[in-house]
């Protein structure tokens, strides 16, 4: 994304903070929505927009779980695995989908590219556990590994999103 | 279906308020209109003060106290914070109030920028609920459309404005001076303090930071009276609180308590429906995780502040999670364990190094690998982790291992003799949602 584009974003909600440092991390997430991640010239152009320097504007990005600094498959798809949901089949729910897309039970891409599956820490959707959220999509739940599976052939025949809010 | 005596205006009022003319009709914003227009700020912290209402974050320090704590005199900018990052693990009460009555929070943060003399304020929210944030956003739009926020509010000489600010996944931006690092365009890492943000916080300005369910409940203290308030519940902790129940309960939800008049044990069976046919509670942490563990001695205890406290451990942020006696409190301690390790900052070298150690010790011992010696290297770890670090998550990290050590230890023994600890059935959802 160019530094123009971030500007055009962020320009009309400066007056809201009175240090400029503050629209860095709106400038990151805005700018993760065009490919999914950030790019080396997506974490300059941030720096371009707010005027910060690239190493400072990496160091911030590179802190949130959420903004990605590598390519990720073209869904993410965050499987919650803490307590309340491990105690309702969530083990279950992740080891089935790293099965089915053939990635380690760290997690990881699908050789297709389309299903990046990930672990989450607390969605704050215990009470629909086990749950998932597909990039930052409302999250779903409760689910089986069958119906998890389900989601993720669905998400696999759609299109690509055309903005990335993850 | 309407609740009696509740805070929340869905809730009193058995339904959505998603709409501003429906959170008008319920009520909404008379608390703003009076307050503007017929009470001096001084005056409204007092109310807030005389209410009782201790924050709902899970430290739970008197809301009133906190503000007065606010410099009186200061030329700097004063600034709201609204803590909406909820991401202590079991907590999904703040979550509800933003789906169901955004305008309550919206008002309460407005509010307690009357109080205080600030003309922004801000509501943090986690990255994870962008869905949330959304309804949120709007909420706002139509509250500046109304004339409730933005310049001369109600035609008063109070102008104020809220900003919406997106996390990006990080539960340590919970803690407050986290999020205020973070709101600040840095990496989320917690602050040395003194200076508490009452007297250095945003942009070094004076700053109030509160809960979602905290400042949610200011419009009916300031509508029904700081009395009627204080009136609920035990003297040291007036109110209600929302309590967030999830594991191995039948009907996992949040149910909202009058606190001193409802038992653990009335909490899981008559709220939550209780257990699965011949089960039995093994373990409940009553205030989200980073509280020590209760087991199924304590369940006649009362839910308020003193009386947990009573029982060695934490109201917290009122996530409770159940794991009934099907489950491992081996693997479950584990898990937490996991859980606190991803979530240390890094800052502070005790607990980066001290969560990963207590991890792999407690991975290994699930693992087979264990040794009785490990159960001392583990105890080993809790002083010189907790007290060591500039913030509560460490303290947090250690607070379910320490108890679960204390009071299961049998369990723990088991597992290195036996050479680990099989992985429990899972109780799997009644009625699984379908795909979409």
């Amino acid at each position: 994304m160019t530094a123009d584009q971030i500007r055009a974003h962020i320009d009309p909600i400066r007056h809201e903070f009175a240090e400029s440092r503050s629209l860095i991390l709106p400038a990151l997430k805005y700018a993760q929505t065009e490919k999914g991640h950030l790019t080396r010239e997506d974490l300059d152009a941030v720096a371009d927009a707010t005027g910060f320097s690239p190493a400072y504007v990496e160091s911030v990005a590179s802190f949130y779980d959420r903004l990605y600094l590598e390519p990720t498959g073209t869904r993410i798809v965050s499987v919650c695995v803490t307590l309340s949901c491990m105690l309702r089949g969530a083990d279950e729910v992740w080891e089935h989908l790293c099965e089915r897309e053939g990635v380690s039970h760290h997690g990881g891409t699908s050789d297709d590219g389309r299903i990046t599956i990930q672990e989450a820490q607390c969605l704050g959707y215990c009470d629909r556990a086990p749950c998932i959220q597909v990039d930052a999509d409302e999250t779903r739940g409760p689910l089986t590994p069958e119906t998890a599976a389900h989601l993720v052939d669905e998400l696999r025949a759609a299109p690509a999103p055309e903005e990335f809010w993850r | 279906m309407p609740i009696l005596n509740s805070v929340y205006r869905h809730r009193e009022a058995g339904r959505v308020l998603r709409d501003l003319a429906d959170y008008r009709a319920a009520g909404g914003f008379v608390a703003l209109e009076q307050s503007v227009s017929d009470m001096a700020p001084d005056d409204l912290l007092y109310v807030f003060h005389r209410s009782g209402l201790r924050g709902r974050g899970g430290a739970g320090f008197p809301m009133g106290r906190k503000a007065s704590f606010l410099p009186k005199d200061a030329k700097l900018a004063k600034y709201v914070v609204c803590n909406a990052d909820e991401s202590e693990p079991g907590t999904f009460k703040d979550r509800e109030i933003i789906e169901m009555n955004p305008f309550q929070l919206v008002e309460g943060v407005a509010l307690a920028g009357y109080a205080i003399g600030a003309e922004r304020g801000y509501i943090y929210i986690r990255g994870e609920y962008e869905y949330q944030a959304r309804i949120l956003d709007a909420a706002i739009r139509a509250t500046r459309g109304a004339g409730f926020l933005g310049q001369n509010i109600l035609r008063s000489n109070f102008s104020f404005d809220i900003t919406l600010y997106r996390g990006a996944g990080a539960y340590i931006c919970g803690e407050e001076t986290g999020l205020l690092e973070s709101l600040e365009g840095k990496r989320g890492q917690p602050r040395l303090k003194p200076p508490f943000p009452a007297v250095a916080g945003l942009y070094s300005s004076p700053t109030l930071i509160n809960n979602v369910e905290t400042l949610s409940a200011l419009p009916p203290i300031v509508t029904k009276g700081a009395d009627w308030y204080a009136a609920l519940g035990p003297e040291k902790s007036p109110g209600t609180k929302i309590f967030s129940i999830s594991g191995h309960v039948q009907r996992p939800g949040n149910y909202e308590v009058i606190l001193g008049e409802t038992t653990l044990r009335e909490l899981i069976y008559e709220h939550a429906g209780g257990l699965r046919e011949g089960r039995r509670v093994k373990a409940v942490w009553v205030g989200g995780s980073s509280v020590p563990v209760l087991g199924d001695q304590h369940l006649d205890t009362p839910l308020d502040y003193e009386s947990l406290n009573a029982v060695g451990t934490f109201l917290g942020s009122g996530g409770c999670i159940v794991m009934d006696d099907s489950g491992c409190i081996v693997r479950a301690t584990l898990r937490l364990a996991s859980f606190y390790r991803h979530e240390s900052c890094g800052k502070c070298t005790p607990c980066r190094e001290g969560t990963s150690w207590m991890e792999r010790i407690l991975q290994r011992i699930v693992d087979g690998q264990g040794r009785m010696e490990d159960l001392e290297l583990l105890e080993s770890l809790f002083g010189r982790i907790s007290g060591k670090v500039l913030c509560a998550l460490a303290d947090g990290a250690v607070a379910p291992v320490s108890s679960a050590l204390k009071m299961f230890r049998e369990d723990f023994v088991a597992a290195i003799e036996q050479g680990g600890t099989p992985r429990p059935e899972p109780m799997w959802p009644a009625t699984p949602a379908g795909a979409r």
